[in-house]
């Protein structure tokens, strides 16, 4: 039987030309947290960040929503930025709201790759994909 | 309006009637397909056996996962455990995303076990109760301290408490 089981579903609107917006949701048999981001592309800054706490398991964790706004300014591409979040976002109020917003941070590039790759595949069919990520991601 | 990426990622622990816990992590995106599955036996929670698979674009890192993953056989889930799974699986030239695997599927076995003291603390009623259990908690769980907001030294949890 499964015991634990989490899930994490995370995904990707352009709204602009450098600007992306991901959603998060995380559920599991404790948790269930879903986050809003709008990253710049350009420098990977946090624009907006919006979170909604539906699950948890005492009554001072809704106190960490007002603390999701300190990644506001925080850029994904710079060094270390995860652990940047985990110890703004989740040491000082939840550990699973910075589980979220890395997992949409480590999307970024994905995303900005896969965008890429449709735009690309739109004007040639034929495109060599792996080729392409390659040269995309090198 | 559409979207340009979609990631899905799924991690479960079974528990086998061994007593062993196998995890099953799975990602899977427009552009990515990983699979890493991992048995851990209790009380060390000790990796005995991990096999990795990776499809669609692999990163050129990421290439040897599946003999790369064989290298955190041995390994217990205890402090240090980022570093060490970093120094095996990731670093530099290692595969980012076996490290995540790894370290994500080592933190379901721990909310795994966390899940049944949780389940206990909803069947208590009394709010002073209720408190009390998460101190007790707190208390036997010294990883918990300044973990999060409900464990600051400034949360009514952890009033009275000194640790």
């Amino acid at each position: 039987m499964i015991t634990f089981s989490r899930s994490q579903v995370i995904r990707a609107e352009f709204l602009d030309d450098n600007t992306v917006c991901f959603n998060g949701i995380q559920e599991d048999h404790i948790y269930s947290m879903e986050v809003q981001i709008e990253v710049r592309i350009s420098d990977g800054e946090i624009l907006t960040v919006k979170g909604d706490m539906k699950r948890y398991t005492n009554f001072v964790c809704p106190q960490a929503i007002p603390v999701l706004q300190t990644a506001v300014g925080l850029s994904l591409l710079e060094e270390g930025w995860d652990k940047k979040v985990m110890r703004e976002i989740g040491r000082k109020g939840c550990e699973h709201f910075a589980e979220v917003i890395i997992e949409c941070g480590r999307c970024l590039k994905k995303a900005i790759l896969s965008k890429s790759l449709h735009d690309a595949l739109a004007k040639d069919p034929a495109l060599d994909q792996e080729k392409f990520l390659l040269k995309m991601s090198a | 309006m559409t979207l340009r990426f979609l990631r899905n990622k799924v991690v479960e622990v079974e528990t086998r009637p061994d007593g062993n816990l196998a995890v099953s992590w799975r990602l899977t995106d427009d552009l990515q397909k990983a699979e890493v599955n991992i048995v851990f036996q209790p009380p060390q929670l000790e990796i005995l056996e991990a096999e990795a698979k990776m499809d669609r674009f692999v990163p050129p890192d990421c290439q040897s996962a599946s003999e790369l993953i064989k290298n955190i056989e041995g390994v217990s889930i205890g402090s240090g455990l980022r570093k060490i799974v970093a120094g095996l699986v990731g670093g530099e030239n290692g595969c980012s995303l076996l490290e995540e695997a790894v370290l994500e599927s080592a933190n379901a076995v721990i909310l795994n076990f966390t899940r049944p003291g949780i389940e206990f603390g909803e069947s208590v009623p009394d709010d002073d109760e209720k408190l009390k259990l998460f101190q007790e908690m707190v208390k036997s769980s010294p990883r918990l301290i300044r973990s999060c907001i409900s464990f600051q030294d400034d949360s009514p949890i952890m009033k009275g408490l000194n640790l």
